[in-house]
């Protein structure tokens, strides 16, 4: 039998630079690379010796999806370093923050990148013509994102106003309780994307990888939890640790590092499949209904559930950032959102958010002047790499086993990079 | 353009292709963040080619090249190069096109910063490195969309002025002018450093009127001086070391360029 070989230059609609080869001789695969062809961008290096001030505004050009969630960490390492307290209000604010990029990412990721591939277009645009009341509708989605993000950060992505202790501005009551009636008024809609991914045919594929989330009891933490589970593996770990639990390693051909977990050894997938199955009994009843509807109950280990996963994400965030904006303007958090005062010191911070692609940690190594000596970067898709490895030959093998020809086997294998949502520039960083 | 007057003649729709070089990706984020008006937009133009949101490969020809991100590679020198030849106008897009932006932090030393990251030497995936520099520094470029992100609506606008004309000229000024129409009060009557007073103008001081001082993004603007913004900050007694280092986060290599040639 013939070597088969698929090799895509240059994925398409996924952030970033990525290529794909795979060979498959007599219906084993013999290769299974997902390059990542970035260039170094050196982030790491490039914030050594910078003052912690700036440290987050250059932080935030590693991803312009998440760039909110770059913020977010890394004023948390910070403020983990100076002993900075900040009140209920910074917090929820910083929440609505990360909420606002959900929305962006899950809605761009879902109907821009990951529809067409089930609805057999190449891109968004044929759907704009075909459905146009669907397209509207996902602008739409996405767009609330972006005024959700503008309106907490001052604009769409690489938010101005949330610095180390605080915010240096915040809207009216009146603005956060128009908020909460679009948030209320796009429910529906996300109810809907959740039984539209359902309805797509995917490739029954069993991750045998690990999941990782951040995990809180009673809650869906996405910021306010230092605790993370490895779902299959069962046991929890703390973001402090997360040197000494999680490895990176280098591999010729990524611009990446990969990562495994030391423990067990095993490649393991962090993103909002991960999520909804370490934190399934805490999503909002509307939300959790949808996912029950859609068949996505814990465990799921499909990772093209990843779609299904992030479509009830969107419900549950739009319930979630409307309640906390009318408690924002009903002044239910306790102290303002100005930044507190704080006084500069040495020592090493570990921020760990959930980005909306998955768990992302900065670590900080800050000396006495509040200059960066050390800092390392971990990003959720840079975690996710090798398991999509393995999962993309697992894959490769059942459709050639099923005899199923190259063109289908190479358009598979894409939906299945796609349904990971990698940022593959951010894992380059 | 010239047959495009005939009133008779059949107008074809401009071929525009986006090209994503070193980035966050953010500016062309940006683009697809003006919802309402993208199909507008869209409506006017054949979009050739655009990698974030299509799987159609490049057309060899086309009429404009919308180019984000820094030069950082060998290829991607080529890259744009190519899109030079094949293009009638080149649009820089963002921070990184347009003064090297972030990426431009690792210009002055880049071979330190690859071993400070990889090791000894960086995997193969990366390419061929160059020094960060902005996509003017290896082909003209016709036409820029400043600062970090780009508004979206100021790339309309560009690119509505390279398919169409436009008699608007780019703003040269510091951005001390426009900011104080905002009447926000400056941030120097606090003590603190603030970056207008070498940045140009254009953004409209968005992030000084949201509590904010000026990180330089948008360039330094060619009616400044910055030896006498440097006299001003110590005067003020702030660390002019510190002006210097906040400096190079967005002009790098103009930084680096203005030393070389003292």
């Amino acid at each position: 039998m013939a070597a088969t070989e698929i090799s895509v230059d240059h994925i398409a609609r996924v952030e970033g630079h990525g290529d794909i080869r795979l060979v498959i001789e007599d219906g084993q695969v013999t290769t299974c690379e997902m390059a990542v062809v970035e260039p170094a961008r050196l982030f790491e290096s490039m914030v050594r010796g910078r003052s912690f001030e700036e440290v987050p505004y250059i932080a935030s050009r590693v991803c312009g999806i998440c760039s909110s969630s770059h913020v977010v960490t890394d004023l948390r390492a910070i403020e983990q370093v100076f002993g900075v307290e900040v009140t209920d209000r910074t917090e929820a604010l910083r929440e609505l923050l990360l909420y606002g990029s959900y929305l962006q990412n899950h809605g761009t990721h879902l109907f821009v990148f990951a529809a067409p591939d089930f609805l057999g277009h190449k891109s968004v645009f044929p759907l704009a013509e075909g459905n146009p009341e669907l397209f509207e509708r996902a602008l739409g989605l996405k767009a609330l994102g972006n005024e959700l993000c503008t309106l907490v950060g001052g604009r769409s992505i690489h938010p101005i106003t949330a610095v180390v202790g605080g915010f240096t501005h915040e809207i009216s009551a009146d603005e956060y309780l128009r908020l909460a009636e679009a948030m209320d008024a796009t429910r529906e809609f996300a109810l809907a994307s959740v039984d539209l991914f359902r309805d797509f045919d995917t490739v029954d594929v069993q991750t045998e990888g690990d999941l990782l989330a951040m995990v809180a009891p009673d809650a869906y933490p996405v910021c306010t939890s230092d605790t993370l589970r490895f779902v299959r593996a069962g046991y929890d770990f703390s973001a402090q640790d997360v040197e000494e639990e999680i490895e990176e390693y280098p591999v010729g051909h990524s611009a990446a590092f990969l990562a495994r977990a030391r423990r067990t050894g095993h490649p393991y997938m962090t993103a909002a499949l991960a999520r909804v199955n370490a934190s399934w009994d805490a999503l909002s009843k509307d939300a959790r209904y949808a996912a029950a509807k859609a068949g996505l109950r814990p465990p799921e280990y499909n990772p093209f559930a990843n779609n299904i996963a992030q479509a009830v994400e969107l419900v549950d965030v739009l319930d979630r950032c409307a309640a906390l904006c009318r408690r924002l303007a009903a002044n239910e958090f306790e102290g303002g959102s100005e930044p507190v005062k704080f006084d500069v010191r040495a020592g090493r911070g570990v921020g760990f958010t959930e980005a909306p692609r998955g768990a992302l940690f900065h670590i900080l190594d800050i000396d006495e002047g509040g200059r960066v000596r050390r800092a390392s970067i971990m990003t959720p898709t840079a975690q996710n790499i090798a398991n999509l490895e393995a999962d993309m030959r697992q894959l490769a093998e059942k459709m050639a086993a099923g005899g199923y020809d190259t063109d289908l086997i190479t358009l598979e294998v894409e939906k299945l990079v796609r349904a990971y949502d990698p940022c593959l520039s951010c894992s380059v960083h | 353009m010239s047959e495009n007057l005939s009133p008779t003649a059949e107008r074809r729709a401009p071929r525009v292709v986006v090209i994503g070089l070193a980035s966050c990706f953010g500016c062309q984020i940006n683009i697809t963040n003006i919802e309402r008006h993208l199909m507008d937009v869209l409506g006017q133009i054949d979009l050739g080619y655009w990698q974030l949101t299509s799987s159609v490969p490049m057309p060899d020809e086309f009429d404009v090249a919308v180019i984000e991100g820094a030069v950082t590679t060998e290829e991607a020198a080529e890259t744009v190069r190519r899109a030079r030849e094949r293009a009638g106008s080149v649009i820089a897009i963002g921070s990184c096109a347009v003064t090297g932006g972030i990426p431009g932090m690792a210009s002055g030393d880049l071979a330190g910063h690859v071993e400070a990251v990889y090791g000894d030497a960086a995997p193969d995936a990366c390419g061929d490195l160059l020094a960060p520099r902005p996509v003017s520094d290896v082909i003209d470029v016709d036409a820029e969309v400043r600062c970090c992100p780009i508004d979206p609506f100021e790339f309309v606008r560009v690119l509505d002025g390279v398919l169409y004309g436009s008699n608007r000229l780019p703003a040269t000024s510091a951005l001390c002018g426009e900011c104080s129409r905002n009447e926000k009060g400056c941030f120097y009557k606090q003590g603190v450093m603030c970056l207008g007073l070498v940045t140009r103008a254009g953004c409209g001081a968005k992030c000084p009127a949201l509590g904010r001082p000026c990180n330089g993004c948008a360039g330094l603007s060619p009616d400044s001086n910055v030896e006498a913004a440097r006299y001003v900050v110590g005067k003020r007694g702030l660390e002019v070391a510190r002006f210097n280092d906040a400096l190079e986060m967005f002009n790098a290599v103009a930084i680096n360029a203005a030393q070389g040639e003292e």
